[in-house]
């Protein structure tokens, strides 16, 4: 039993996208523009040359937001999505209908369909591949260059993520919604 | 705080990716022979819970980071960052994360081939090893027995890697003068300008620097470790002031606190005049300029009676004086903890060797040598050598360079340059090859691991030179557009199926690590040791005949003594009849426990097991604090005289600036209606070698014309419109990307797209090949190309 959440130093990262080659690597993701369980969000800079606005090309890590309040899980007519013992939303390959319900209620747009295994998909922190080898890393956490993201167990009083969130000042995307994501930006 | 996080992915626009389960791909030879040897093309599989982890180290760049491969059933699942590495520091790239698809590329080399058909026309037949060795060995007998014994009618050349050594010892045993690397494609005038000033090229100490200046290097994109490691958890606002200086807005700049969009090529000036206020107002660090320089009293005259002001730097460069301003002071103030960062990269203008030498001065200028926090040298361990001697060919003739008979005291003495380095010049040479202006014939090339086709500007000229070599021999893992060229193709294996040289990183944390061999080699593939090891043995006897034929000395010899006697001196194969393995655990048997730690774990250095653990979930300590090696001579630089050279009285002999200045032909014009084509790199491909890469084209399948979003509006360039982009010497068509980060007389697009080789499915005639359009300019001191310097002009196609 644990709560399993992310931290992302968002400012760290450089957009390489090496933890979205590690991801499909890893979990065996299938290629494709728009299948993918981890991305990096950038926007156009916005400004006109040479007079451009840094701050406005941030780079924001992203995957999905293993909320403790998951729109797609509670849309799910089959229960393919459910949360599993540790707090990670997941999905069943064998009850997935493809009716795509949680990908139109999924606000962080998180889903997407992977044509081999006819499920919609998305980021379960590593559970069937690395947590299940018993390691304490995602693969977009281990191999990340700038080391942009903490993994670990948010019950654990004493683990490195709950110290940060006790440390650090940080933001949840689209809190407003009550989603109540797992992923943490620090500020 | 809201912040909008969109899947929005411009750079892809809409273009689906055709590739996923595309089968075995086009083989060279004839399709259906064999086949990737694992289910679902290249080789993208979910890991599972059964595997051994062998620790290796990367060649998909230069950086040589540390990994672990996860082998599953005898398959490679994943490469995962080995932490034990002080260099790469717990970390794997998205190239090296995809290094999985070079070996299980579909595409690769997979056993011998002799050309059969027009020389380029990608026809081959499988051979096997013997008959590829006997076919170069006739060629040779032929080219050497009508060159009477010249060595040097066979030119070497090579690119980066760990086991370029192990060829650089075929071409020093086999005696010709001919050897040509990437240095004057790549950092030639960087490491000579630091090499002349500071008597090193640095490594910068970013873990610890405060304010650093990048300009005219991308770490956000061009990664190098440890450095853009150690850079970007610390920059905005977060302990290190970053200033980019770049003449497009680069991820480096996204990241930057301020970013200065520099008219492109005019760094020097930019330099000289941070250089005008540090000496004008003094802010210089007395004490170090008084103990370790020398001939600072004609720098500070040279600078301050040119009137390199920020306002004379403002006009040339395009910032403002007042930044300028700003900016030497501040880099003073934060000095002997500021960089102004050396960079690693090709050369983009006439000027980079005086701007190397202009960095280094205002370097020094603050103390920041050799000290944590500024430049550093580092400490380098030590590893046994393995001794090898090299026979001596009486007519083998020198380098084919060319002096200019009539130059005299204080001009540049050779025809490509003024200097001549181990490396040549590429560029150079090549050129006089193809106007007929060598000292003798050269007739043949040995290619390893390298593609001067796409890599060299100007490629039409490097296509018809090796057109009109009798024999080129291409030794490399993929089809490349280069190899398209050969006559035989030797197929070496992956770096995943190889064990290479142990090799020794120096540096503030000094270790020694090696690539370990994961899997066994697929196909009829080999290590480089074991091709030439067979093509020696081929070669050897017959070649020591025709040296015998041309050399009174060897028949002399012989007569005094035996044939066995002296061709033992002349046998080709002694370097290549050990194994890597062996030679390996000579190189560390000074080290305890070294061989053996680094096949178990890939990296040792001396206590490491004492030193060496985990701070957190993401970073580990490899030396503590006191046992970093920041500062190893004294604050000195590393020159003979122990001293920042800022005068250097005998290049003036050769005709090259004895002090940074700046020439007004450096001023670089671009015509009304054309464009200035500038290149550069990718954090998501290295060079040519990655572009047939399935995983790293799923990020981004080719390269974009960034264009001014202005201008493409005005000659209606929409995103995805292909664009012919041509210059003097050639065209290349891509795509257009309408972008705000680029001036108005300014494209860009990133190096290593547009292959024209067939044998490579996916990059087959996707994107732009820059050095199609780039004009060969040869930079004057050492003969590196110049990059940076082609204008152009474009057209919807």
């Amino acid at each position: 039993m644990a709560k399993y959440a992310m931290v992302l130093n968002y400012k760290n990262c450089i957009n390489c996208k090496a933890c979205e080659v590690a991801c499909k690597e890893e979990n065996g993701i299938l290629l494709g523009a728009s299948s993918h369980r981890i991305w990096v969000g950038v926007n156009e800079v916005a400004g006109e040359f040479p007079l451009l606005s840094i701050a406005s090309s941030a780079f924001y890590p992203s995957q999905c937001q293993q909320c403790g309040n998951a729109p797609c899980q509670q849309v799910c007519p089959t229960k393919a999505t459910y949360y599993d013992k540790n707090g990670i939303v997941q999905v069943d390959e064998s009850k997935c209908i493809l009716c795509s319900y949680c990908m139109i209620a999924c606000p962080y747009d998180a889903r997407y369909v992977d044509d081999r295994t006819m499920t919609v998909d998305k980021c379960n922190f590593c559970g069937d591949t690395r947590l299940l080898r018993g390691l304490k890393t995602t693969a977009c956490q281990a191999t990340c260059p700038t080391k942009v993201r903490t993994f670990g167990d948010m019950d654990d009083p004493t683990s490195e993520i709950s110290e940060i969130l006790r440390t650090k000042e940080y933001f949840t995307l689209k809190t407003s919604l009550g989603t109540e994501p797992k992923l943490f930006y620090l500020k | 705080m809201e912040v909008e996080i969109s899947r929005r992915r411009f750079l892809k626009g809409s273009v689906a990716l055709s590739v996923v389960l595309g089968g075995a791909g086009v083989s060279l030879v004839a399709k259906n022979e064999e086949k990737s040897p694992i289910v679902g093309a290249y080789g993208i599989t979910k890991t599972s819970q059964e595997g051994i982890e062998i620790p290796t180290l990367c060649e998909i760049c230069v950086n040589k980071c540390a990994l672990m491969a996860r082998v599953e059933n005898g398959v490679v699942t994943k490469l995962d960052p080995n932490p034990l590495f002080p260099k790469s520091k717990n970390m794997l790239c998205p190239r090296g994360c995809a290094g999985i698809q070079a070996l299980y590329d579909p595409d690769r080399l997979k056993y011998p081939l002799i050309r059969n058909g027009e020389k380029g026309s990608g026809k081959f037949r499988r051979a096997s090893w013997n008959e590829a060795n006997e076919y170069i060995k006739e060629k040779m007998v032929k080219i050497l027995d009508e060159e009477k014994d010249n060595r040097s009618a066979f030119l070497f050349c090579a690119g980066e890697g760990m086991a370029e050594h192990t060829f650089k010892t075929f071409f020093q045993e086999f005696g010709s003068s001919n050897w040509l690397n990437h240095a004057s494609l790549c950092l030639q005038t960087v490491v000579s300008g630091y090499g002349v000033t500071l008597g090193g090229y640095p490594s910068a100490d970013l873990q610890n620097a405060q304010y650093v200046i990048m300009s005219g290097a991308n770490r956000a994109e061009a990664i190098v470790t440890p450095d853009t490691m150690n850079l970007f958890k610390k920059t905005q606002g977060r302990g290190a002031k970053l200033i980019c200086v770049d003449p497009r807005f680069s991820h480096t700049a996204a990241k930057a606190d301020v970013w200065l969009p520099i008219n492109p090529g005019t760094d020097l000036a930019f330099v000289l005049a941070l250089t005008y206020v540090v000496l004008d107002e003094k802010m210089y660090n007395h004490k170090y300029v008084e103990e370790h320089f020398n001939d600072f009293n004609a720098y500070n005259e040279h600078i301050l009676k040119n009137q390199y002001t920020p306002e004379w730097a403002e006009v040339i460069t395009g910032i403002s004086a007042k930044q300028i301003r700003e900016i030497a002071r501040e880099f003073m103030l934060y000095a002997p903890k500021a960089i102004y960062y050396p960079g690693r990269r090709s050369t983009f203008s006439k000027s980079d060797f005086q701007l190397r030498r202009a960095m280094a001065i205002f370097q020094a200028l603050g103390g920041g040598i050799d000290t944590k926090g500024g430049l550093v040298f580092g400490k380098t361990l030590k590893l046994t050598e393995h001794e090898a001697s090299s026979p001596i060919y009486s007519q083998a003739q020198a380098r084919a360079i060319r002096k200019r008979d009539d130059a005299k005291k204080g001009e540049r003495g050779y025809e490509d340059c003024a200097i001549v380095s181990g490396g040549g010049s590429w560029i150079g040479w090549r050129n006089r090859f193809l106007e007929g202006k060598m000292p003798y014939n050269v007739r043949g090339a040995f290619i390893y691991k390298h593609n001067p086709v796409l890599n060299m500007p100007n490629s039409a000229k490097t296509i018809e030179m090796l057109k009109k070599m009798e024999l080129v021999v291409a030794i490399d893992t993929m089809p490349s557009d280069t190899v398209m060229y050969a006559d035989v193709v030797l197929p070496e294996c992956t770096y995943l199926e190889r064990t290479d040289p142990v090799n020794t990183f120096g540096g503030i944390e000094p270790s020694l690590a090696q690539r370990n061999k994961v899997i066994e080699p697929l196909y009829d593939t080999k290590p480089i040791m074991e091709i030439l090891r067979g093509l020696t043995q081929k070669i050897s006897k017959p070649l020591f005949e025709i040296t015998q034929k041309y050399d009174d000395e060897v028949r002399g010899a012989i007569e005094d003594s035996s044939v066995e006697e002296i061709y033992a001196e002349f046998d080709l194969t002694k370097p290549f009849m050990v194994s890597q393995e062996e030679l390996n655990t000579h190189a560390v048997a000074h080290y305890p426990g070294a061989d053996k730690i680094l096949k178990e774990k890939g990296v040792f250095y001396p206590d490491m097991e004492k030193m060496y653990r985990q701070i957190n979930a993401n970073e580990y300590q490899y030396y503590p604090e006191n046992n970093k090696f920041y500062s190893v001579n004294g604050g000195k630089p590393k020159t003979a005289s122990g001293k920042v050279e800022c005068k250097l009285e005998k290049m003036a002999d050769l005709g090259v600036d004895s002090m940074p200045t700046w020439k007004n032909e450096f001023l670089f014009v671009v015509p009304e209606g054309k464009f200035r084509l500038l290149t550069g790199r990718h954090a998501q491909f290295t060079q040519s070698g990655t572009a047939n890469n399935a995983m790293l084209r799923d990020l981004m399948d080719e390269n974009y014309l960034w264009i001014n979003t202005r201008i493409a509006k005005q000659k209606g360039i929409k995103f995805g419109d292909k664009i012919e982009v041509s210059s003097k010497v050639g065209k290349t068509v891509l795509r257009a990307y309408p972008t705000e980060k680029i001036g108005h007389n300014v494209l860009f697009f990133v190096h290593g797209f547009g292959s024209q080789s067939q044998g490579l499915t996916l990059a087959y005639q996707s994107g732009g090949n820059d050095n199609a359009v780039i004009e060969d300019i040869i930079e004057p001191i050492y003969g590196a190309s110049v990059m940076h310097e082609t204008n152009v002009e474009i057209k919807k196609v």
